[in-house]
């Protein structure tokens, strides 16, 4: 018993000073970090790839929804390696973007990067975002990221760029192989029940889908089949709310229709379309071919819903329901019946005829992008950091992982990947583990800068098609369409003003314009759901219409938006 | 105070406690009075950059807007504070006290400190947690309740209980009395032992039945403490919640679930105007004390134990 004791005071002590040891030496090395900091910056060209092992590590806060990586990450260390300086990326949590952002604001306590979103203005107000053109001389993958007129746009107002948008460069040309955005989704399985048929309106669309349920009512498992889910949490709400328009056959401003002849904003919210759509939801609602618990789901039920493969169909963002189609697409590894349960798009429209504008071309989103804050203590780091993940090997690591263990290089210098990396990158524990896309700091869409491959295997057009289950090949086949984006009508050309939601998400609740547009949201977050769910829909929509003419100031947002919408005209023609 | 002649006689008798007390008049002036010159953002437009010193002054207008903007949404969201404040009040301290005397009177110990570690373990989970729970519990589809219910055959068809504005209020005041009531009742409790023990032999010699006893001896005993804890939650009221309203309100409820402090967060920090937020969160303060204060003057009136 006694020497039982002995062993054991003995191992702590060892434990106390092999902690003490290895205290000291982390202390001494992020001393030497910080003291290195200003030498390394200022020889900054050089010391790529020349690491040290003096490795930097910043902080980032991005105001989306995201995964963090784990903190071992593989390829987060290789990069870090190379370039010296690796980033620790934190993600929206249980909070809207605007909320998340105004408390830093409020508390002037920032990370070294952040993407602020709509919240960026008040940072800038505040006096808290670098301006960082005053520094981009030494970095030519930053300066050269956008050409002079489109950094002139992102600047807008201001007298020097504090923002660098992450998603806007294209290079060379878009593969077009996925389509990111809005649509009526539907499960392959469903259209495969129903011969692949041509689905064109709101009703052929929602009978499609009764017919399947009424075929299928539950999975293998006994689980009831959910027709179709709407999420409308919060600033997610979108789901429900902003169809309108596309189904009138616009593209997506967002928060109105603009006229293209008059130039002139339209609020979708009161159009016959709109009420058609409600009132469509609301029979299907009846019907129980909408989830009866759908308008009280948070994001986290929706997503969990979604990767049961239950849910034949909803209208959605595609980056918004990502990771329940991922999850679906892991299950699917293991369970057969789930291969048909991943989801398509479809360009719905309110009648025959109208032309479904649901693919656009990326635009430059100029409100939305990565700021160095004055909360950085090494700005010149910072930028070089940027600007070396940038650099095309780097890129490539991040985009596509490293080379023969997540992808192979063929004769023709054209990447691709065996079932088993495809596999792979499908597992979410993976991913976290071994793969650290840096998805939202600047990166170059379309082709890679090797200008052989794609930017990564989602838009290699050959991969991607290899890596389809041989469900949606056989539904891609039946509508004559190898990609997703060949289901819906090519993107025409982005008018001067789109996109239209760049300005009214940076309104704030000060002006008269940002309140009323805040006022409009409140109203319809009440309204909607009881619009959809009411015994008598025309009764509903009578005082959903009072409500919202009498609560918010309608015409005063869309005033402010005629001028908006002309001056980006203006701007686009030379005339500022 | 200064007129007391043996005042400085006093201070030295109880220099060491005058001591002790330092620290925490310093935490509260810290953290409590030094923050109240914040207030003067609520009579600004303020911006970050100017700061409270550069900000222009814009008088009561934030106040005005307050009431006015959206028909009155704000009078709509002190109502749900007001409810939701007032049902945790009355809820909370019945069931504490309820809790408390059946503890009291439970004679196995150590199935009454089994009970009392069980009941009051809830308060240390964070409300994230607890409304999960409570979402769990009443979901539509494989919620607990509806199953519960289906099964007795009280219900038909499963009651999407959050979507309906009526039952909000009741959802938030039942999940808080389950995660506070344990907690809540240790303070009765101990103010139960301290009952002098003489007086239940001498009320059950006179005859007393176990449940004259507690009418006539424990409640008695308790009233000075139940009469202070209820001045100080009084002046909760407005407090009555933040996160489970938050997590578990949506649009169909919104009416019923926003809370002063959601309104703070929404219009205030969400959008950018601070300075409507501080006047929403002003105008909170201000309730409070004067709640406090009538309470504290009722129960003087009434001749009972107040807080000062």
């Amino acid at each position: 018993m006694k020497n039982y004791k002995k062993v054991i005071t003995f191992s702590m002590a060892a434990l106390l000073v092999m902690g003490m040891v290895s205290c000291g030496g982390d202390s001494g090395s992020g001393d030497s970090d910080s003291g290195s900091g200003g030498s390394n910056a200022a020889s900054s060209t050089e010391s790529a790839g020349g690491a040290t092992g003096e490795i930097k590590e910043f902080t980032a806060f991005h105001a989306v929804p995201g995964t963090e990586i784990d903190s071992d990450n593989e390829v987060q260390q290789i990069i870090a390696e190379k370039i010296g300086a690796k980033c620790k990326d934190t993600w929206l949590v249980g909070q809207t973007a605007a909320e998340a952002m105004g408390v830093r604001i409020a508390g002037g306590d920032y990370t070294d990067f952040v993407t602020a979103g709509a919240a960026l203005p008040q940072m800038v107000d505040a006096g808290t975002a670098v301006a960082i053109d005053e520094y981009w001389d030494d970095y030519p993958n930053i300066k050269n990221f956008y050409t002079e007129a489109q950094w002139n746009a992102i600047k807008g107002e201001w007298d020097h760029v504090y923002l660098m948008p992450q998603f806007g460069k294209r290079y060379m040309y878009d593969t077009g192989t996925i389509h990111n955005d809005e649509a009526f989704w539907i499960q392959t399985r469903v259209l495969k029940d129903q011969d692949y048929p041509k689905l064109e309106t709101l009703d052929e669309y929602f009978d499609c889908i009764e017919k399947f349920i009424e075929k299928h009512p539950t999975m293998e498992d006994g689980t009831p089949n959910i027709g179709y889910s709407i999420l409308c949490e919060d600033w997610r709400y979108f789901c429900l709310e902003n169809a309108p328009f596309f189904l009138d056959g616009y593209p997506n401003d967002g928060c109105c229709i603009v006229d293209e002849t008059t130039h002139k904003a339209i609020d979708y919210n009161t159009t016959p379309t709109a009420k058609k759509y409600f009132k469509k939801l609301n029979e299907e609602y009846k019907k129980g071919i909408i989830d009866p618990e759908t308008f009280t789901m948070n994001y986290d039920t929706y997503i969990s819903k979604l990767s049961t493969g239950r849910v034949c169909g909803m209208c959605d963002q595609h980056w918004d329901f990502n990771d329940g189609e991922l999850a679906i697409k892991q299950e699917a590894l293991n369970k057969a019946e789930l291969k048909g349960c991943t989801y398509v798009p479809q360009g719905i429209v309110i009648e025959k005829g109208i032309k479904e504008r649901y693919h656009s071309d990326a635009a430059l989103d100029v409100s939305n992008g990565i700021t160095i804050t004055t909360s950085c203590k090494d700005i010149p780091g910072a930028m070089k950091f940027i600007n070396d993940l940038l650099d095309p090997e780097i890129h490539t690591l991040r985009n596509w992982g490293v080379k023969d263990v997540d992808y192979l290089v063929g004769e023709d210098g054209l990447f691709y990947r065996t079932q088993e990396m495809r596999d792979n990158a499908a597992q979410e524990s993976y991913r976290n583990h071994h793969l650290c896309p840096y998805g939202y700091f600047p990166l170059y869409g379309g082709m890679a800068l090797d200008g052989i491959n794609a930017c990564n295997p989602d838009n290699q057009p050959k991969e991607f098609y290899d890596s389809l289950s041989e469900e949606v090949k056989e539904c891609l086949a039946a509508y004559n369409a190898e990609t997703y984006t060949q289901l819906l009508n090519p993107s025409g050309e982005n008018a001067p003003w789109y996109p239209m939601w760049s300005y009214s998400n940076n309104l704030t609740s000060d002006t008269d314009n940002g309140l009323a547009w805040a006022n409009m949201a409140e109203v319809k977050h009440a309204q909607l759901p009881k619009v959809c769910m009411a015994d008598d829909f025309d009764k509903a929509w009578d005082e959903y219409m009072n409500v919202y003419n009498s609560t918010a100031d309608v015409q005063c947002f869309l005033d402010s938006l005629n001028v908006e919408i002309q001056r980006r005209i203006d701007v686009a023609e030379g005339k500022k | 105070m200064f007129k007391d002649p043996d005042f400085l006689k006093k201070v030295k008798n109880q220099k060491v406690l005058i001591l002790l007390s330092i620290p925490f008049v310093i935490y509260v002036l810290i953290f409590c009075y030094v923050p109240l010159f914040g207030w003067i953002m609520a009579f600004q437009k303020y911006k970050p950059k100017t700061g409270i010193l550069h900000s222009e002054f814009v008088g009561l207008s934030n106040f005005k807007f307050l009431f006015t903007n959206a028909n009155g949404m704000f009078i709509n969201v002190i109502r749900n504070t007001v409810a939701m404040g007032l049902i945790n009040l009355v809820l909370g301290t019945i069931f504490a006290i309820g809790f408390a005397i059946l503890l009291s009177e439970f004679r196995f110990t150590t199935g009454k400190k089994v009970i009392q570690t069980i009941s009051y373990l809830p308060h240390f989970l964070s409300m994230v947690i607890v409304t999960g729970i409570v979402y769990d519990v009443l979901r539509m589809e494989n919620g607990m309740l509806n199953n519960f219910l289906t099964s007795i055959g009280a219900i038909d068809s499963n009651i999407n209980w959050l979507a309906e504005p009526k039952y909000f209020w009741w959802i938030c005041g039942f999940a808080n009395l389950w995660k506070e009531t344990g907690w809540n009742s240790i303070i009765y409790l101990a103010a139960i032992t301290s009952i002098n023990p003489d007086l239940y032999e001498a009320a059950s010699i006179d005859g007393a039945g176990r449940l004259s006893r507690i009418w006539h001896i424990t409640l008695p005993g308790l009233k000075p403490t139940i009469i202070i804890l209820l001045i100080m939650n009084v002046g909760n009221v407005l407090n009555a919640g933040f996160e489970i309203q938050y997590m578990l309100g949506n649009g169909l409820v919104q009416e019923v679930s926003q809370t002063i402090d959601i309104y703070v967060l929404k219009y205030g920090i969400g959008k950018g105007n601070y300075s409507l937020g501080t006047a929403a969160g002003i105008f909170k303060s201000v309730v409070s004390i004067i709640l406090i204060w009538a309470s504290n003057f009722a129960a003087k009136r009434m001749g009972e134990e107040s807080l000062y």
